[in-house]
């Protein structure tokens, strides 16, 4: 028997949740008949699971029993100064931004009327208004067979279409926020996307984050597509914070023409279950990605990176750089895949992931894979686990730095080596001040 | 005083005796240098004194102003006013020389019971420090260490020393691989410290830096003990001759 057949109780949830929602979400007929295909492949697919290798690590069958209500008309209202207590760090970065509140735009909160350079809209808004094919082309499922893909499709509400036109040079970021608040237990689903037009340059945050006093039962289905046409540039950073225990799955599919190039950072803490999936496709030759993050999980939280960089044109470059700090049970999982097509000579990609460990009961999975079939290539790979240097807390001590503090300091010199790949120097302020009150709580504390 | 009784000192982990039974005083406003044979204890006897772990003082003690501080943290011993200057000075990626430096002092100060310093303060105060030692402000926003030259990392360690005040330093081979001209300013920074109250261990292999840094007393260690103690001509001496007498006796 096909154990995969049977479903679990969650799965059974999530497609009664659609046939109870399905009339509700936006979208016209196509779209609606688009979030019908994709609930139909979901069905096909059931929930990830660890006999799917590219889930080995990150069993979401296994470890998510119960589906929560989706926001679908989530009445939740924040006001600004709660907005500014959600952004925490956040908040000093200065940004245009578009606000989410679980799932639904809150054009209040957002300062989009100067946005220079940006052509924002909310997917909701052009769902219900635009015409066929426009909001059909917006509601597609990335394809690849991705169950996550799949469930982001059926249900998403709402998120940011962001286009910079063709030539334009944005010098403020974008800040595109998504809080969660209300004590009800929800879930949520958005997709983005941002399109960068030819020699086009920008800047763009993706924040999730919390309203303190939500409730803790929450699941995130976040999506974001990214398109860098030629010779463009997009700066591209998601930050995802939160009390502990949300589930949060994340992808971001990017493609890049030529010359372009396309910088990420992925930041997240405090997540109880999260998958941070990052798919990169060169379709133009000349195009250079640096992707890194960082990442902190105590308690029974876990991070999982899982990259697919696919090399399919010749002359491109690739950077990776993540670093994860693990204390109590948390675990980390970096799963990097480089694929250098046979076309794809002169490829140069570079990875490395780390992890420090500050307890014995963590846990570190990696699984860098080369899939190299051209010959013209420098690729590599590294992976390091590592506890504090005694010897560097020692030169720290010895210079009348308390234990604790000197512990922080090192933790905090391990992340500041991957939050200093950040461009922004305000971000990286807000990122190094995440990592603080961190170090605050399970460190100095 | 630093007082170091009848010291023995093992690997923590293997047999081998390093110091065996190296007994030596230093009193408050006096200078001493230490000189001898390479692997013959010097960097251990600093590295116990800061109290770094590794090593097992198996007998014998060391009293810094009356008071034993074998069993003390390292922290507690710099709180103490026990510094050391590394023989090689470590570099802490992702740790900015400013941070660094601002953290060790407002602890420092803090378990003296002194205020920590605003940030003007403190800046007021690096820079002016910082300027006597040939270091600038733009190098310490670097990553402590990291990139340095051999002879910057050494300033960078007296520099340290300057904004710590300590009472009780202990300079590891301070002057090897600095030039002519670091060697004059970091001679001329240890020398802006010397005062009644502090006391140094200044360990050497070259008697041309206690040209700069006039020693009280010189002392040849070999073997894990101080072997022979004089004045500063004690140095010439040993330039001339070698250790060979002292390594000699020890066999
Ligand atoms: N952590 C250690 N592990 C193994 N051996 C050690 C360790 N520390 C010191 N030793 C050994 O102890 C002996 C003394 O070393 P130490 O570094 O104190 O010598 P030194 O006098 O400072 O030499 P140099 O002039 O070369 O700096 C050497 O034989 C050295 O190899
Ligand atoms: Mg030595």
């Amino acid at each position: 028997m096909n154990v995969a057949v049977m479903k679990t109780k969650a799965e059974q949830a999530i497609s009664e949740n659609f046939e109870a929602v399905a009339e509700k979400l936006p979208g016209s007929e196509a779209v609606k008949a688009r979030r019908a295909e994709a609930i139909g492949a979901f069905s096909g697919l059931g929930l990830p699971h660890r006999r799917i290798e590219e889930w080995k690590y990150t069993d979401i069958r296994a470890n998510v029993k119960e589906i929560f209500p989706s926001a679908i008309h989530d009445a939740a209202r924040i006001t600004i100064a709660e907005l500014i207590v959600a952004l925490g760090p956040l908040a000093h970065v200065d940004a245009h931004r578009i606000v989410f509140v679980n799932g639904h735009h809150r054009f209040e909160l957002g300062d989009l009327a100067n946005a220079e350079g940006f052509k924002v809209a909310a997917l909701g808004e052009i769902l219900a208004s635009a015409s066929e094919d426009v909001s059909a082309a917006l509601a597609t499922t990335p394809e690849g067979g991705d169950a996550v893909e799949a469930l982001n499709t059926a249900f998403m509400t709402d998120g940011a279409v962001v286009t910079v036109a063709e030539g334009v040079t944005v010098a403020k970021p974008l800040m595109i926020v998504f809080v969660r608040a209300g004590a009800h237990a929800h879930s949520v689903t958005v997709r983005n996307s941002l399109m960068v037009g030819k020699n086009a340059s920008a800047d763009v945050i993706e924040a999730h984050v919390v309203l303190p006093g939500a409730s803790a039962d929450a699941q995130l289905n976040t999506l974001t597509e990214v398109t860098v046409a030629k010779g463009a540039m997009l700066i591209h950073a998601k930050v995802a914070v939160d009390d502990g225990k949300a589930l949060h799955l994340s992808n971001c599919d990017v493609t890049l023409d030529a010359d372009a190039t396309y910088r990420s950072f992925q930041f997240s803490t405090g997540l109880g279950l999260a998958r941070n999936g990052l798919n990169v496709i060169f379709e133009g030759e000349g195009s250079k990605i640096d992707l890194s993050g960082a990442y902190l999980a105590r308690h029974s939280e876990h991070i999982d990176t899982t990259l697919v960089v696919d090399h399919a044109v010749p002359r491109c470059e690739s950077r990776e750089l993540f670093k994860g700090v693990l204390d109590g049970h948390g675990r980390g999982v970096f799963q990097g895949k480089i694929i250098v097509r046979p076309d794809a000579q002169k490829t140069d990609g570079k990875q490395m992931s780390q992890a420090l460990m500050l307890s014995e009961d963590a846990e570190f999975d990696s699984k860098p894979e080369l899939e190299i079939y051209a010959d013209d290539v420098v690729c590599g790979h590294g992976t390091t686990v590592a506890e504090l240097d005694a010897d560097l807390l020692f030169y720290c001590r010895s210079r009348g730095i308390p234990e604790k503090e000197a512990r922080a300091l090192m933790i905090e010199s391990f992340i500041g080596e991957a939050i200093e790949k950040v461009d922004n120097e305000q971000l990286r302020d807000a990122l190094a001040a995440y990592a603080m009150q961190w170090l605050g709580r399970s460190v100095r504390g | 005083m630093l007082e170091i009784k009848n010291l023995h000192v093992k690997l923590a982990d293997e047999d081998r005796m390093i110091l065996k039974g190296l007994s030596l005083n230093v009193p408050k406003g006096e200078v001493h240098a230490i000189m001898g044979p390479n692997g013959s204890g010097k960097s251990t006897l600093a590295y116990v004194l800061a109290g770094r772990d590794g090593y097992e003082v198996t007998d014998g003690d060391i009293l810094w102003n009356g008071e034993s501080i074998i069993d003390m943290e390292p922290d507690e011993r710099a709180a103490k006013g026990v510094f050391l200057a590394f023989q090689y000075p470590m570099e802490i990626p992702g740790v900015a020389g400013l941070t660094f430096l601002r953290t060790a002092l407002n602890s420092v100060r803090k378990k003296r019971g002194e205020a920590e310093l605003t940030t003007p303060a403190f800046m007021k105060l690096v820079k002016e420090k910082g300027q006597k030692l040939n270091i600038d402000i733009e190098m310490l926003k670097r990553p402590v260490n990291v990139g340095f030259s051999g002879g910057e990392k050494k300033r960078s360690e007296i520099l340290q020393m300057a904004l710590l005040e300590p009472t009780l330093c202990v300079l590891d081979e301070t002057d090897s691989g600095l030039d002519i001209d670091a060697l004059r300013i970091v001679s001329e920074g240890v020398n802006a410290l010397r005062d009644k109250d502090r006391a140094f261990v200044v360990i050497t292999h070259y008697q041309r830096l206690l040209n700069y840094i006039v020693p009280d007393k010189v002392h040849v260690l070999a073997d894990g003990r101080i072997q022979k103690t004089g004045g500063k001509e004690l140095a010439l001496e040993l330039e001339k001759s070698g250790y060979a007498e002292y390594t000699h006796k020890a066999a």
